[in-house]
């Protein structure tokens, strides 16, 4: 089953490469604040395909259409993801200030405290995906997402462990493949120099177009690949519900 | 509606259903910020001129004369002062109609040209935005004067408290008050409170939280790229910050402060709509 929810969303995401162009040049202007929240109200927008739709479907990829409600959404998404990841961070606050307090065993209060908000922290980004999915199920209803009875009910008919080996693979794929891709361009631009070098060139120039390309395909490609990817495994995850 | 948060997507298309009335609201702003700028710059002045009198005669700020002071330059900025608090008053009257309109779904903006007309509802609405904010006020006042140094946080923590509590009433009740075009449906307490739990507090709270988000998000976009702009007419520009400054709150007054004003009252005007319901 997990490997099947993978499968569809790599090969779901590679359907079309115009998309992730616009999606990077989106992106490119996220430092004028606006675009990024239309990068997650994109993402948002695939998640809401996903749970609609069903797996290895012929689901398209969303369109660009109504950028305003892409907005709303993705301000939606951020609100319910600083809400969820508030939890965490408020535990490790007080236990770093009840720690405080004490001399002779604030180490292992801290190490505890660690842990506890470790294990909270995984179930809050697992309740806070599974939240964003809910709430694109019942149509985009805000106070869904904090449905915490509704929302453990789904996850416990899905199964907490499928849940969290689905969400620590999705993290690991995301990883090998952004490390793979850099590392192999970084070694094909390397080789270039080295044997521009050995012919009596300047290999300066070939190393800085070299990382000018890497971070060009990884704002490009591969970042959008990866975010409709991690979108769409978590909203196919949704649906696994029996 | 599926969602509550689609009225604010209605809201944000809703000042592009009219470009034209966009800008015209958007003149009036441009003049309050153009004009405060200017308050700004020129009271700066004053205080300099006073700091120098003081020096010069060495004597505190409190000993000056009168005669001492530069009277016409104090009377101009009073002057100006009241003529963009009149203006503000004009977009009152201006929101007073975009909520009427949001409250009636039409879709066109809100433009008429009879200036008297606007007046009056301009002052109802900033009497019932006084008389809402005078409790808080009072609080805090009276609260400061009287209450030693420990009770100085408490006072400014409950006086905050009432702000809050007084801004979300304010909103159900400004949308009363232009529902039945009368200032006394203003503090109908029964009447808004029924109409809020109608609509469910947690609901009402969370739609105006969210509108407030997105308008500060909005507000800061904005703000990143009139500083860039800024940055640009700084290089090309030697000297001439004032001229800058103005030309900015211009912009931001022509575009954005009208954009989000509209905005904003639109969705109040939705939630009255969907609270009557």
């Amino acid at each position: 089953m997990i490997l099947d929810i993978y499968k569809d969303s790599l090969e779901y995401s590679a359907k079309d490469w115009k998309t992730l162009v616009i999606l990077g040049v989106i992106s490119l202007f996220s430092f004028l604040l606006l675009p990024a929240f239309l990068i997650t109200g994109y993402n948002y927008r695939v998640i809401n395909t996903a749970v609609h739709g069903i797996i290895n479907g012929r689901d398209p990829l969303p369109g660009f259409d109504d950028p305003v409600d892409m907005f709303v959404d993705g301000v939606k998404v951020v609100i319910v993801q600083i809400l969820y990841l508030l939890v965490p961070v408020i535990i490790f606050l007080v236990f770093a200030i009840i720690a405080a307090q004490f001399d002779s065993a604030s180490s292992t209060l801290m190490i505890i405290g660690c842990l506890i908000t470790f294990i909270v922290g995984v179930a809050a980004c697992l309740m806070s995906e599974m939240g964003i999915c809910h709430m694109a199920y019942n149509d985009g209803e805000f106070s869904k997402a904090f449905a915490l009875k509704e929302i453990k009910e789904v996850i416990d008919e899905i199964g907490w462990f499928e849940c969290i080996l689905t969400y620590i693979g999705l993290i690991i794929i995301i990883l090998v493949i952004s490390v793979v891709i850099t590392a192999l361009i970084g070694i094909l631009f390397i080789i270039f120099g080295i044997s521009g070098a050995l012919l009596g060139a300047d290999p300066s120039g070939v190393f800085v177009l070299g990382g000018f390309i890497n971070s060009a395909i990884s704002m490009f490609i591969v970042g959008p690949y990866l975010s409709i990817f991690a979108a769409r495994s978590m909203g196919l995850l949704y649906t696994m519900q029996i | 509606m599926a969602s509550i948060t689609d009225w604010v997507v209605e809201g944000l298309k809703y000042p592009f259903n009219d470009l034209k009335k966009l800008l015209n609201f958007g003149v009036l702003f441009a003049l309050i910020s153009a004009l405060s700028t200017y308050i700004g710059i020129k009271s700066f002045e004053i205080f300099i001129d006073i700091m120098h009198i003081a020096i010069m005669a060495n004597v505190t700020v409190s000993h000056i004369t009168l005669s001492q002071l530069p009277v016409d330059d104090i009377k101009f900025v009073v002057g100006l002062t009241i003529v963009s608090f009149i203006i503000s008053l004009l977009v009152m009257g201006y929101q007073y109609d975009t909520i009427k309109l949001s409250i009636d779904r039409k879709k066109d903006l809100p433009g008429s040209y009879d200036i008297i007309a606007m007046f009056a509802k301009g002052i109802k609405y900033f009497i019932v935005t006084l008389a809402y904010n005078i409790i808080p006020t009072l609080v805090l006042v009276v609260g400061m004067a009287l209450a030693g140094e420990s009770l100085i946080l408490p006072i400014i923590f409950i006086s905050m408290l009432l702000f809050i509590i007084a801004y979300f009433l304010l909103i159900m009740a400004l949308n009363n008050m232009v529902a039945y075009d009368s200032i006394k449906k203003a503090f109908d307490f029964r009447e808004i409170i029924d109409n809020i739990s109608n609509l469910g507090w947690a609901r009402y709270v969370g739609i105006i939280l969210f509108t407030i988000i997105v308008v500060m998000i909005i507000a800061v976009a904005a703000g990143i790229l009139l500083s860039f702009i800024s940055v640009l007419f700084a290089a090309s520009i030697n000297n001439q910050a004032v001229v800058i400054s103005m030309v900015i709150a211009i912009i931001e007054g022509l575009f954005i402060n009208s954009y989000i004003s509209l905005f904003f009252n639109r969705v109040c005007g939705s939630i009255y709509r969907e609270s009557i319901k």
